[in-house]
């Protein structure tokens, strides 16, 4: 029963690696800042890994961040801060859901969406306020302000304008679940 | 499960709007020689096949539950789809991006009028929703347009038409029918349909693209966010919504494209001049869509409740 439980979460575990890929590959042609950032709507599955499968969701949103760094040549010393920025984000929001928000995970009214839009956007400055230094420590001659700010619009407005419809539709009409 | 809330939908509408207007960003990357049939065949096929891989329970339950309405239904919504779409292919040739633009919004000035001959009841606020476009529209082409665009611009309006028609099919059809399924459905057909008029403008086909990462990539964007996912919260939210307010909602199109081309690198996307006939009649879009989507008589109930409390 046990071995069954982990090899089901295993699974689940490779496939949103998989479709963590299977979007974010795609986007390596339309790079914004050659070999550093790119536009990434990919991270609109990171609230959504984070919302309805947890901690193991936000693990396989950074372990996708990584392989997809590894597979396009993008794999640099800064990319250590950016598999914990990218499992940190995530796993905030989780925490913000289940631990500090009075109510459950619903974005049924107004308020609760207001409430997500601010926990994304708070996440993606943490995000990039990980990653920055790092990527600024390793290569002097990015322009850290610009790095900065291209990391938060990724990680928040993509989050907002994309994933929040998709949670509405995975939670209130194809019967998802979020993560206790 | 409780279903999408009015607020949810029209979220929805508004996202799989924004996700259209993108449509150019991503065309940009795909070079010229590549038919519009070819991308819209192949865009198809991949976003079916990632709803159907995805959901194939699901959709063998629901052809199991409703057979052949449900083919026939989305065989119907295909002919539609790719009539207007090959009309707005042929006839946007004619003018430039932000012209274009305006002119497809036209769609939501017709569509009051498609309701009326379909017997449908259209409200006061429609019609001047529909007023406010039309108005947003004829000031943003004054000055733009010559007699030699004529047959585009014939074109483009017999496009918006049928994308009414469509609209209000997909209004009724997603509430009929489990909208995944109609999705996954319809933009099969589409594929299949397209594949024909694909062989029929290139007979080589797929051996007649120089293939190369850059087109590659593109198509695959094209058929996970404008193909699956658009199109599939598309159908969800349209259950929840009014014909109108979709219609509506979908003619913001303008506005996030005049949006793009203000922001993004002339790398990505031509540049769209911001005139000021553009930006007053892109105003006015705004308004029309305000007074479809705004309850204003609840909000002054409100009010009056308000200030008599």
């Amino acid at each position: 029963m046990k071995d069954k439980k982990i090899s089901d979460v295993l699974l689940t575990f490779l496939l949103q690696v998989i479709v963590y890929l299977v979007v974010s590959i795609p986007f390596k042609v339309m790079e914004v800042i050659p070999g550093f950032t790119d536009i990434r709507p990919v991270t609109l599955l990171g609230p959504i890994y984070a919302v309805f499968f947890g901690p193991q969701g936000c693990l396989a949103f950074a372990a996708g961040n990584l392989i997809t760094d590894i597979v396009s040549d993008s794999l640099r010393w800064s990319c250590i801060a950016g598999f914990i920025a990218n499992f940190g984000g995530p796993y905030l929001i989780y925490l913000y859901w289940t631990r500090i928000s009075k109510e459950s995970f619903s974005l049924r009214t107004g308020k609760n969406i207001l409430k997500h839009i601010a926990v994304v956007i708070i996440t993606a400055v943490i995000t990039s306020a990980i990653i920055t230094p790092a990527v600024a420590l390793v290569y002097p001659d990015v322009d850290a302000a610009l790095f900065a700010v291209m990391v938060v619009l990724n990680t928040a407005a993509f989050p907002i304008v994309l994933g929040i419809p998709l949670i509405f539709l995975m939670q209130e009409e194809l019967g998802f679940e979020p993560h206790k | 499960m409780k279903g999408m809330t009015k607020l949810q939908a029209n979220l929805c509408l508004l996202c799989v709007t924004m996700c259209w207007s993108t449509e150019v960003i991503i065309f940009a990357c795909i070079p010229g020689s590549v038919p519009g049939f070819a991308t819209t065949c192949i865009t198809s096929a991949i976003g079916s096949a990632i709803l159907i891989a995805s959901f194939y329970k699901r959709i063998a339950e629901a052809i199991r539950k409703s057979g052949r309405k449900l083919i026939l239904a989305c065989l119907f919504l295909s002919i539609l789809n790719g009539a207007y779409n090959t009309m707005y292919i042929y006839g946007l040739k004619d003018f430039d991006v932000s012209t274009g633009a305006f002119t497809i919004s036209m769609t939501v000035v017709v569509l009051p009028v498609i309701l009326l001959s379909l017997r449908r009841r259209v409200e006061l606020h429609t019609w001047l929703s529909a007023g406010m476009v039309l108005i947003g529209i004829t000031l943003s082409l004054i000055g733009k347009v010559h007699i030699g665009q004529m047959t585009g611009f014939l074109l483009v309006l017999g496009g918006c038409l049928t994308r009414a028609v469509y609209i209000v099919f997909v209004n009724r059809f997603a509430r009929e029918h489990d909208p995944l399924a109609v999705s996954a459905l319809m933009t099969g057909m589409v594929a299949i349909t397209s594949f024909g008029m694909w062989y029929f403008v290139e007979p080589r086909t797929f051996a007649a693209i120089e293939w190369n990462k850059q087109i590659i990539a593109s198509l695959f964007i094209y058929s996970y966010f404008i193909v699956a996912f658009a199109q599939t919260i598309n159908f969800f939210a349209q259950r929840r919504a009014t014909a109108a307010s979709s219609t509506v909602i979908y003619s913001l199109e303008i506005v996030f494209s005049i949006i793009w081309g203000l922001v993004l690198p002339a790398s990505i996307i031509d540049p769209v001049p911001l005139t000021l006939s553009t930006a007053i009649g892109a105003l006015f879009v705004v308004a029309g869509s305000l007074i479809e989507l705004v309850d204003f008589k609840a909000l002054l109930k409100k009010g009056a409740v308000t200030n008599e409390g």
